[in-house]
């Protein structure tokens, strides 16, 4: 299937914003969140910087977004119905806690680089991405919204950030320890 | 008239029914126990059984009278073949020289996780049971000491929880070693906006000027629990982590009046308030990681319980025994800790997945809760991350079992 250059284009940006993290001493991820075909905000991984390890880049993205509509004056409601608007390109596959999130905003799609081998919540480890399609215990709420994901684009170029983090990495950054792809 | 409080583990795997654990076909025959040593070296060689390593390879059977019997498995029976031809040709060999009489008969699939099981896979064919050796304190028990301690911290989560008539999730982060409260916060999902200046909205992360809306509507749920059962009949709408889908439900008041984040469960704002405690604390480069003390679970364990006993110097050059030796207690400089390395945290309801990996990214070491969440949670009510071994940290989870008048003095 030939990708279309939109969504090359997109991941791109999310690439531009890995390689920010790196510049900053962050593992690499970074991601884009676009609606009506123009980015409206984009996060890079912030964790070492703020010793909080959940600020991820989707994260990062998606106070970005609260932030603005709620200084624009956006209702709940409309808040709900922007994320339903919006996509997600983000150079690794989300983590458990990131895809949870996108889940519980009901964002409507999700566009990723590499799998994420140890973390990942949108088919690696866990399909938190097809949360409403699994059957619930009667409840008439359901914890999160089902999104569409689509793996595997620019896959090799995020590898290679990665892979470029740990290998040469940097003099301060601790041994790694971490395994590749920890992020996203 | 606390010792009726019960702190339960919650373990990695979901238990296997003591009485239907799954099995595994083997080839099975008796053998001369003459010949024993030579045929399991040989089986050894031949046919390792490498996924039932926990399975004994030899049974000895008592018969009436005293006499010994020994019974060998041979390997397993292949799916959809159980046909003796079907065996491997050295194996066929063995059994012909041997004169074996195959048979096909069942072991226990899996390793047993407790006595119980233990005693009741022995039964088919004999196992071998090895308790976990890592041990995050409190997975074998805890001490009168320690049960006093945990309740003590969950009744502080539980007063948070309540605190303002409307219920929601509480969590608070607890240095275990220095007994000390780390950070701790409500759900705020729906916060006051009393801030005024314009680089508040473009901060979402800085709520702290803000108070969480007391008193939403007109839902004043309390919690009540089911007599001694801790059940609770309240479906407690408000709790973020059972509903995370629940504010896009949430009718619009006037804008602008407060803010609202949907992710802001109590949880995810307490490892960002220890977080920020973290950066003031220790107000160092944050590159300069050679300091981290990074320890993940089954290290740490290690490394605590090897520094109970080991003798520390002190200033003047005498050697003190030191009890319960942390890198952060009182008479030592502060080691600047590693995320929440070596912290529990106590959480009312159990966490959603959100939050159950937001406390695996941030290194949590124990998790206790006071309520499962049917609906969403992540640690062994709808999925179980303290069992997905890719994780690159496990912590240990706990339900704790408020006795009656806990309940009744937070209810509210
Ligand atoms: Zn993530
Ligand atoms: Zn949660």
């Amino acid at each position: 299937m030939m990708t279309s250059p939109e969504i090359l284009t997109f991941m791109d940006l999310a690439i531009q914003q890995a390689k920010l993290a790196m510049d900053a001493l962050e593992v690499p991820v970074g991601c884009v969140i676009v609606e009506d075909g123009k980015v409206i905000a984009s996060g890079r991984n912030r964790t070492t910087e703020t010793r909080n390890a959940t600020r991820h880049a989707e994260m990062e993205a998606i106070d970005v977004l609260l932030g603005q509509w709620q200084k624009n004056g956006l209702s709940m409601t409309e808040v709900s119905e922007n994320f339903s608007n919006c996509s997600l390109y983000v150079t690794c596959e989300p983590c458990i806690m990131c895809a949870s999130a996108l889940s519980i905003l009901g964002i409507k799609e999700v566009f990723y680089g590499c799998s994420n081998d140890k973390f990942g919540g949108c088919g690696s480890i866990l399909s938190l991405h097809l949360s409403n399609t699994t059957p619930l215990n009667n409840s008439e709420v359901p914890p999160g919204k089902s999104f569409k994901c689509t793996g595997g684009i620019m896959a090799s170029e995020a590898v290679l950030l990665f892979r470029t983090f740990y290998e040469q990495g940097n003099p301060n950054a601790p041994k790694p320890h971490r395994p590749l792809a920890r992020q996203a | 008239m606390m010792n009726n409080c019960l702190i339960v583990h919650i373990p990695d795997k979901q238990p296997h029914d003591l009485h239907h654990q799954p099995t595994e076909s083997v080839f099975a025959s008796i053998i001369d126990p003459k010949h024993a040593n030579q045929i399991v070296r040989r089986l050894n060689q031949i046919a390792p059984l490498e996924d039932l390593r926990h399975v004994k390879r030899i049974q000895k059977k008592v018969l009436e009278g005293g006499q010994i019997q020994l019974l060998v498995i041979l390997c397993l029976v292949s799916e959809g073949n159980n046909q003796f031809d079907s065996m491997p040709s050295h194996l066929q060999e063995l059994i012909s020289s041997y004169q074996l009489s195959p048979f096909i008969t069942k072991v226990c699939k899996y390793a047993a996780t407790s006595k119980e099981e233990w005693h009741e896979q022995c039964k088919f064919w004999p196992t071998s049971y090895h308790p976990r050796t890592y041990n995050i304190d409190g997975i074998t028990g805890f001490s009168e000491e320690d049960s006093q301690s945990v309740l003590k911290f969950m009744q502080s989560a539980l007063e948070l929880a309540t605190s303002d008539g409307l219920v929601v999730n509480a969590a608070v982060i607890v240095d275990p070693s220095a007994k000390q409260i780390i950070s701790s916060a409500c759900d705020q999902i729906f916060v006051w906006n009393t801030c005024n200046d314009d680089s508040c909205s473009r901060k979402p992360e800085l709520f702290c000027s803000h108070t969480i809306i007391s008193g939403k509507c007109d839902s004043h749920e309390t919690l009540h629990s089911n007599n001694s059962s801790n059940q609770l009949k309240q479906p407690y709408t408000s709790v973020s982590c059972l509903y995370p889908q629940q504010w896009a439900e949430h009718q619009s008041h006037s804008r602008s009046l407060y803010y609202f984040h949907p992710l802001r469960h109590a949880a995810m704002v307490a490892i960002e308030s220890s977080a920020a405690r973290d950066r003031c604390l220790f107000p160092g480069k944050e590159n300069s990681e050679a300091k981290y003390l990074e320890l993940d679970g089954e290290n740490s364990s290690w490394t605590s319980s090897h520094a109970k006993r080991q003798k520390i110097a002190c200033a003047n050059g005498e050697y003190v025994e030191k009890l319960n030796a942390h890198s952060h207690t009182s008479d030592q400089p502060p080691a600047r800790p590693y995320l929440c390395t070596g912290y529990d945290i106590y959480l009312v309801w159990e966490p959603c997945a959100m939050c159950a990996m937001a406390l695996v990214h941030q290194r949590i070491r124990r998790i206790f809760y006071a309520f499962p969440n049917p609906n969403a949670g992540a640690l062994g009510s709808v999925h179980r991350l303290q069992g997905e071994k890719s994780l690159n940290h496990h912590y240990a989870v706990f339900r704790v079992l408020l006795p009656e008048e806990a309940l009744h003095r937070c209810y509210i």
